[in-house]
């Protein structure tokens, strides 16, 4: 091998040590932030990059900001080059294109220095739950035509002067917003992990030393590069295509193709989904960062799931989509509700990818649920946002089930029903897995998730933010699709069935029922082995009708 | 006065009798898992026959064991049913659904105690206040009922919605449970942990309903062993806060004594910290397969009130939640026995291990793959002729092979080099994990003394200081049997806590306050009738707070006594300085929350520190010299060597030397000397911080 301009145990140290700078960047968000969001959901990430701008290491938090983080702080210095910086200074912004493609995602951007230079930079990124526009949760998806409609945008600003929020800037962010408290105590949290974090590295460069430190990151994303392409480099050549679609962008409109072709060509990979759908007129597209989030971690996941996140390993991976295309729209393109389309990025590669690489892919995702329901809280008079986060089960793998009720592709927390209970004006009816639903298979796929819940204000918003009612999750090599979603306004006699991305305004007493499609299944159902049958059976997974549609199953219910 | 003091570990049983005219009797005996009171049994009988006392003359017996930890690690715990409210079979299933692992999907979840089928569902609802939405139907609960019994189970946990705010649905099925079954062992989660989040309170019910038949058992035959010497008073139990319970409490709350083992440790920790001077210690127990950290803050163990049992490979949310306070541990894959490997041309250490067996390659037990103490061993701090006090010879020439092969080769480095290079990065994985109990959680490590112990604890622990900048490290005499001598430190104790969240500034803050204390007091007195301990308790009250808006709270001291309208400014007051503490601010302005609120009642005990029988050798002479690696000179230089046990008060050690102790092997290094106390503890100064 090369001689190293590190040695082995200095880099192991300084790359240890950044990642750990990006935990604790976490830890310190997710402890002091006001969102059910952040601090249950766990919907943030955290970066740490050089003074070159590259990202060096992030944490192990929600991937949805892995397309952006890395250009982030470039984007930054664009508009505030290094000399206008300071101590203590911290920038943000939520442009839906700079950023990681809609305006929920705040980025705050914070200068490292030792000794008045700067050596680098901090990143924390979190899903605010209100930043205005026309439905409270700013996801709505059907009718907002255009990312004017979607709240406020925020192209690079200085909210934080040497340590100061600028009072100003904040009282215009907070007149904009519905939850002003929460978004006021997510961002100071923000500010709070940031000066955690450049804390922590400015001590830890001032220890390694300049020149040690600048040669261990280029090594480390040398590393990862190399990594990457030598993994790549084990895939088959060739071209890999999938075609799925997502249901439509709102009630009485078309589906939206989601097309793949994915090109292993020795050590590089070409994910183009170019001959997807056109980009819609509603809150859903895709913006090339978050195309590129979904990709990257794809093959990720294909090739070594424990691989450590910097952007060199994002080097050999090139995401590609025709401008304009669903996949890499234009701005003022809407994208509230583009949180729906992450896991079709995911399942459109898995099937591309299963081709290849059989033994890695997984039948399709149950679909998630990620309704906001907003109004006025009766018990305070003031606005609420309930921000919800559903997941249901994976598809079969090929050597074991789908794990049942598992955070699908970003990776978050669901929020407890007594906290919802306790901190919004609703109640949740129901919750439970859903018998039948998952595609059968030899490995079986993860059932659907329901969950009911009860309005209890006068009246009030719901934004859905579903998919797979109309298709279901596929199965693969012979598995069956799971079953397709649902969601119900009133079950019962007066019963109505809703879009997966409809806007309902809600009085109180009505229960809106989300039923999650189940996950696709591996393989071939006739070679299921009795003993699963039997213990699915058991533990009420599948019915003993199930079992005979399903899997053929003559048995002892 | 004598008592007696018996841990049941992995390996080994430990006892130690105290008598108040003597030095103690120390016994190690190996753990006999099948029926663990057997080793207890005998070493009873070795140590009363040693001291010649009798089983009547003993005033006490103090206890702590895995064996909750055990059965659930093992899953070998009695079949549990779960039944919850209709609608919600499967909160124990969904969890809280985030991945350990982000880029792994073919991840699997912990598996729950009860499998789905063991689920059954009553209809009712509360809501967050209490206030019954849906009473309890009958009919539900007798489909439930008879579904228990006829799926033979042998242990029941009820957890409803919003059983927390009203025990009442739960307290008639437990009757009608009691009616149709009154021998079945039926666990209550609002009685158990009364706290908001359904999942996790769910979990703490079931793994105490899981483990309860095991501990029942086992905890009546103790009580059998004990009687045949002729005992006649009662035992206790180390709880996994650090308290004394008795026997009673421990049978029908098991899950209380899950951390009961590492428990005790701290309190030995504690009490070493105080002969030595230090209040504020930091516990590193770094032994074959893991290291577990735990704090002392002022005198006290810190305390968590909820922690994680059974992680897979010690990431955080892999494991099952317990809702019971424990004290704080943080346990990550680094000892003596994890394994080196490389990737990505850098070092990687743990969390796989090689533990005892087959061990080290340096064992000779079929070892193959190089591990911490192979490197320590190739690095001269280990004397291959001294290992376990010379029981255990080891073997180099191995070590440096494998080292060779796994790590040296590969990276193109020197063995030497390559050795360092694993014991250094075992050290960085130990040093953030000590990041974590310090700094992450408020705690200034310029203030903390480290106490290290374990098999390869010392001769890291120095190092690991100095970098998060703690002043000292003390390395107890008696390490060997640290949890047994901590539960001599131990305290009568019960604690009880409520989830009741409160607007501190609401009018009726006060009032409310008053009424949770008087509830929390009533539950403390029923639990201290059953403890059988004798004397009037101190009480401490506590609260965990928030901003309103955050979703995590801190802990603070609250004042005691009345409770009057000046008191939710107090508790304001409290919760400020504690978040200052923590994050380094605290906002004036903001509403305060209040979310728990816990009580102590603490009983008195034989305080002070026990005299564990160290005396003064004469003179303190380097037993010999041998080279040891020196990272800072990149080179083997002559080290000097001492053997504790010739070490007296007189000692003064200038690094880089080495301590050879039966137990482990100490390393000082360069820059750092260290001394003797007069317990005969040995401590060194790494020349930062703020030395106790």
């Amino acid at each position: 091998m090369n001689t190293p301009a590190v040695d082995p145990i200095t880099l192991t140290v300084v790359w240890n040590g950044l990642l750990a700078i990006a935990e604790e960047m976490g830890s310190t968000l997710r402890r002091t932030a006001f969102s059910e969001a952040v601090r249950e959901g766990e919907d943030f990430s955290t970066g740490v990059f050089d003074k070159q701008a590259r990202l060096i290491a992030q944490g192990n938090f929600t991937p949805g900001h892995l397309g952006s983080m890395p250009y982030v702080v470039r984007t930054v210095l664009d508009y505030f080059p290094a000399d206008t910086l300071q101590p203590g200074d911290a920038i943000l912004l939520n442009d839906s294109f700079l950023g990681s493609g809609h305006f929920p995602d705040c980025f705050l951007v914070s200068p490292a220095y030792v000794a008045d230079a700067l050596i680098g930079f901090v990143v924390t990124t979190a899903h605010h739950i209100d930043v205005g526009g026309a439905a409270p949760g700013s996801q709505r998806v059907h009718g907002v035509t255009e990312a004017f409609q979607e709240g406020l945008r925020i192209l690079p600003v200085k909210l934080i002067r040497g340590g100061t929020f600028d009072g100003d800037l904040m009282r215009m962010i907070l007149g904009n917003v519905r939850v002003p408290e929460k978004v006021e105590g997510d961002l100071r949290a923000q500010a709070n992990a940031n000066r955690a974090g450049a804390r922590r590295l400015e001590q830890f460069y001032e220890n390694q030393g300049a020149a040690v430190a600048e040669a261990a990151y280029d090594e480390i994303l040398d590393r990862s590069e190399a990594r990457m392409r030598s993994l790549i480099g084990d895939i088959p050549d060739g071209v890999y295509s999938f075609d799925d679609a997502l249901d439509d962008y709102g009630p009485g409109t078309p589906p939206i193709v989601v097309a793949v072709d994915v090109t292993v060509d020795g050590e590089e990979i070409e994910v183009d989904f170019s001959r997807s759908s056109d980009q819609v007129p509603a809150a859903l597209n895709a913006y090339i960062n978050y195309t590129r989030a979904y990709t990257v971690f794809a093959v990720k996941v294909f090739c070594d799931a424990l691989l450590p996140q910097n952007s060199g390993g994002m080097r050999p991976i090139k995401t590609k989509a025709r401008e304009g295309c669903f996949f890499n729209p234009t701005f003022p393109a809407p994208s509230g509700g583009r949180a729906a389309v992450q896991i079709r990025i995911f399942d459109a590669i898995n099937g591309a990818l299963a081709q290849a690489l059989p033994h890695r892919a997984m039948g399709a995702f149950s679909h998630w649920g990620n309704p906001n329901i907003g109004g006025i809280d009766p018990k305070t008079g003031k606005s609420f946002v309930m921000y919800d986060l559903a997941f249901g089960g994976y598809g079969g793998r090929s050597d074991k089930d789908g794990a049942e009720a598992l955070a699908p592709v970003m990776n978050c927390r669901n929020i407890p029903v007594e906290v919802h209970e306790t901190n919004n004006p609703v109640r949740i009816r129901r919750l439970e897995l859903m018998a039948d639903t998952g595609g059968a298979g030899t490995y079986r796929g993860g059932a659907g998730l329901r969950k009911d819940i009860e309005l209890l204000a006068d009246a009030a918003v719901m934004t859905g933010l579903g998919d797979r009612h109309l298709r279901q999750p596929f199965g693969v090599f012979g598995g069956s699709p799971g079953a397709a979603a649902r969601t119900i306004l009133n079950p019962g006699p007066n019963a109505r069935e809703l879009g997966s991305k409809e806007v309902v305004d809600l009085r109180k007493s009505d229960i809106v029922s989300f039923r999650l499609a189940g996950a696709g299944g591996y393989g071939d159902p006739g070679k299921r082995t009795a003993s699963r049958i039997e213990a699915d059976l058991a533990d009420g997974y599948v019915t003993p009708a199930g079992a005979r549609r399903d899997y053929g199953y003559k048995g002892e219910a | 006065m004598y008592r007696i003091a018996f841990d049941i570990g992995g390996t080994f049983t430990d006892f130690v009798l105290a008598a108040s005219d003597a030095p103690p009797r120390f016994l190690k005996l190996p753990t006999t898992p099948d029926d663990p009171a057997r080793a207890v049994e005998a070493g009873l009988a070795r140590l009363l026959a040693e001291a010649g006392v009798a089983g009547q003359d003993l005033d006490a017996a103090l206890h702590a064991t895995t064996i909750a930890t055990n059965a659930i690690i093992e899953r070998k715990g009695a079949p549990t049913a779960l039944i919850t409210t209709a609608g919600f079979r499967d909160v124990l299933i969904i969890g809280r659904q985030k991945r350990y692992e982000t880029y792994d999907l073919y991840m699997e979840k912990p598996p729950p105690l009860t499998p789905r089928r063991a689920i059954f569902e009553v209809v009712e609802r509360m809501d967050h206040n209490g206030a019954v939405l849906e009473p309890l139907d009958s009919a539900s609960v007798d489909a439930a009922v008879a579904a228990v019994l006829a799926g033979g189970y042998t242990s029941v946990a009820v957890a409803l919605l919003h059983g927390y705010a009203n025990i009442a649905h739960e307290a008639a099925i437990r009757d009608a449970l009691a009616k149709a079954a009154p021998d079945l062992p039926v666990t209550l989660a609002a009685a158990l942990s009364p706290k908001f989040r359904e999942y996790e309170r769910t979990s703490t019910a079931v793994a105490n309903a899981y483990v309860r038949p095991i501990v029942d058992q086992y905890v009546r035959r103790l009580e059998g062993v004990l009687a045949a010497t002729g005992f006649t008073k009662s035992m206790f139990i180390m709880q996994s806060a650090g308290g004394l319970i008795s026997p009673e409490i421990a049978r029908a709350e098991p899950v209380r004594i899950v951390e009961s083992g590492p428990a005790a440790g701290v309190l030995m920790a504690a009490m070493i910290g105080t002969e030595a001077g230090a209040d504020h210690v930091i516990t590193f127990d770094m032994g074959g397969t893991t290291a577990k950290l735990g704090a002392v803050d002022g005198g006290a163990p810190a305390v968590t009130p909820t922690f994680e049992i059974d992680p897979i490979r010690y990431r955080p949310g892999s494991g099952l939640p317990i809702n019971v306070p424990a004290v704080e541990l943080l346990e990550i894959g680094a000892g003596g026995g994890s394994i080196a490997r490389t990737d990505l041309g850098v070092i990687h250490v743990g969390p796989e291990s090689a533990g005892a067996d087959p061990g080290p390659i340096c064992y000779g037990g079929g070892g193959t793959r190089a591990t911490v103490t192979d490197a320590n061993l190739a690095l001269g701090y280990l004397n291959p002729e001294f290992f376990n006090a010379g029981a255990m010879r080891l073997d180099v020439e191995a070590a440096r092979a494998g080292i060779k092969r796994d790590i040296a080769d590969p990276l193109g480095l020197s063995v030497e080099a390559a050795a360092w290079g694993i014991h250094t990065v075992a050290n960085g994985n130990m040093e953030r994990a000590m990041r974590i109990v310090s700094v992450e959680r408020g705690r200034d490590p310029r203030r903390y003394a480290i106490v290290a112990f374990g098999g390869a604890g010392p001769a890291h622990a120095a190092r690991i200081a100095q970098s998060i900048g703690a002043g000292s490290v003390i390395v107890p005499f008696g390490a060997g049997v640290g949890s047994a001598i901590g539960l001599l430190q131990a305290a009568p104790k019960i604690e009880v806590s409520v989830t009741a969240v409160m607007d501190l500034a609401a009018p009726e803050a006060a009032a409310g306050i008053a009424k949770v204390y008087r509830d929390l007091e009533a539950r403390a007195d029923a639990d201290l009738a059953r403890l059988g301990a004798d004397g009037a308790p101190v009480w401490n009250r506590y609260g965990y707070l928030r901003y309103r808006g955050q979703g995590y709270e801190i802990k603070a001291a609250l004042p005691d006594g009345p409770i009057d309208a000046g008191f939710p400014a107090a508790v304001e007051a409290a919760f400020h300085a504690a978040y200052a503490q923590a994050y380094g601010y605290h906002d004036d302005a903001a509403a305060i929350e209040a979310v728990d609120w816990h009580l102590v009642a603490t009983l008195p005990h034989p305080a002070g520190t026990i005299d564990l029988g160290w005396r003064a050798p004469q003179g303190s002479a380097p037993a010999g010299e041998r080279p040891t690696w020196q990272p800072e000179t990149g080179a083997f230089a002559p080290t000097a060597i001492y053997d504790r046990r010739t070490l007296g008060v007189d000692a003064d050690i200038v690094g880089p030397a080495i301590v050879e102790d039966p137990e482990a092997t100490i390393v000082v290094p360069a820059g750092m000397r260290a001394r003797l106390t007069a317990h005969g503890h040995l401590v060194i100064q790494t020349g930062k911080g703020t030395p106790p």
